[in-house]
């Protein structure tokens, strides 16, 4: 990866990328792997960005559908190689900001299904919801009623 | 007043902490690690398959009657075991202390040096397999009435004037001695197809990530 493409095409972005991974992760480790991931799948993918829709949105959906397919990957491989897995530290800090109502947004936003999860992370980023159906792949009249949906249980698990 | 969950969000990024990135120092270590292991699992568990295979064949043999295929058969499987027990042993002293490049290139001589073993040892097997098949069914079980001959028999019924060497058609003989050649000729070939059908997949990834890890490093 050239240091141009990751200052001018990753470094404004990783906000994104963090925020995302952030969500779909439990450990300091896995979000190092699956930042690590997506920034790499970025620049693998460069040449495939046709400009049809903008780097943003690229890279949200890039992201997610590569957070989604390691959490799948993670699953399966617990699944085959129980033994294998190894249980996270139950006394490992978590929290990974310093703002603990932030933490707490956090802790709430990964008890939603992992599909509510990007979709929940999108409308806090403020992407319209067209965008949003585009990258969920549904309607925007959908996407709507399961935002009020989400924020209404979000609500829930943070009172 | 309670805060609604956008202004969490907001305000929670507005602290310099919150959107630290990790440095991407570590970016090809998982991958290399877990690509060796997956092909080290592969590995082990084809060599116990075919070693199970090796152990069943001889008394199935026996039991079906062609303790001639059988038995040949497993003494080669338990020969191409041996020689990549040899290997096993090389690929476990591959230093993992070495960087992921270090570590990709080393496992990556060492697959060359695996298919081009097993390449040379295919120019081989594929015809011995072939000649057990033969025998196999010529001989028959052991102790029996050699199915071979009563061939032999109904063929001179059937063509009379056949020509014989050593009391077996010419025909027979001739097509033998073309099923033999042709299987040392793509042994090589059929050899590769059968490692590329079983650790192609694991070995694309591991082309595809050197390759970009000489990109990286350019």
């Amino acid at each position: 990866m050239s240091s141009d493409f990751y200052t001018n095409s990753i470094v404004p972005y990783s906000g994104i990328i963090i925020k995302i991974c952030r969500a779909y992760t439990d450990s300091q480790e896995d979000f190092e792997d699956y930042y690590q991931e997506v920034c790499l799948q970025v620049w693998r993918t460069k040449d495939q960005f046709r400009g049809e829709s903008k780097w943003s949105t690229w890279v949200y959906r890039l992201s997610l559908n590569i957070c989604l397919t390691m959490i799948k990957k993670k699953k399966n491989n617990r699944q085959h190689s129980v033994s294998d897995y190894v249980v996270p530290d139950a006394t490992e800090d978590n929290h990974a900001f310093s703002d603990e109502s932030l933490n707490l947004l956090y802790d709430a936003i990964k008890q939603l299904s992992e599909i509510d999860r990007a979709v929940i992370l999108l409308y806090l980023e403020e992407r319209p919801y067209r965008e949003i159906g585009e990258i969920i792949g549904t309607s925007h009249n959908n996407i709507a009623v399961r935002i009020t949906r989400i924020k209404e249980r979000l609500k829930k698990i943070l009172n | 007043m309670e805060k609604s969950i956008e202004t969490i969000w907001k305000e929670g990024f507005l602290k310099n902490d919150a959107l630290v990135a990790p440095k991407l120092n570590n970016l090809y270590n998982q991958k290399s690690i877990h690509l060796v292991d997956k092909f080290k699992r592969m590995y082990r568990i084809n060599w116990i398959a075919i070693l199970v295979f090796a152990c069943v064949l001889i008394p199935i043999s026996i039991f079906v009657k062609i303790p001639y295929m059988g038995i040949p058969m497993a003494l080669m499987f338990f020969a191409v075991l041996f020689i990549n027990r040899k290997f096993s042993k090389k690929l476990n002293k591959i230093d993992t202390t070495e960087n992921s490049y270090q570590y990709l290139m080393s496992f990556n001589s060492w697959v060359k040096e695996l298919v081009q073993t097993n390449t040379k040892l295919s120019r081989i097997l594929y015809p011995y397999i072939f000649l057990s098949l033969i025998a196999g069914f010529w001989f028959g079980g052991f102790g029996e009435n050699i199915p071979g001959n009563e061939f032999v028999a109904n063929f001179l019924i059937e063509f009379p004037n056949s020509y014989l060497v050593f009391g077996i058609p010419l025909v027979g003989i001739l097509i033998f001695i073309i099923g033999v050649g042709l299987l040392a000729f793509f042994g090589g070939v059929i050899g590769k197809w059968d490692i590329n059908l079983v650790y192609g997949g694991i070995l694309k990834k591991l082309a595809l990530l050197i390759s970009e890890m000489e990109d990286l490093k350019k």
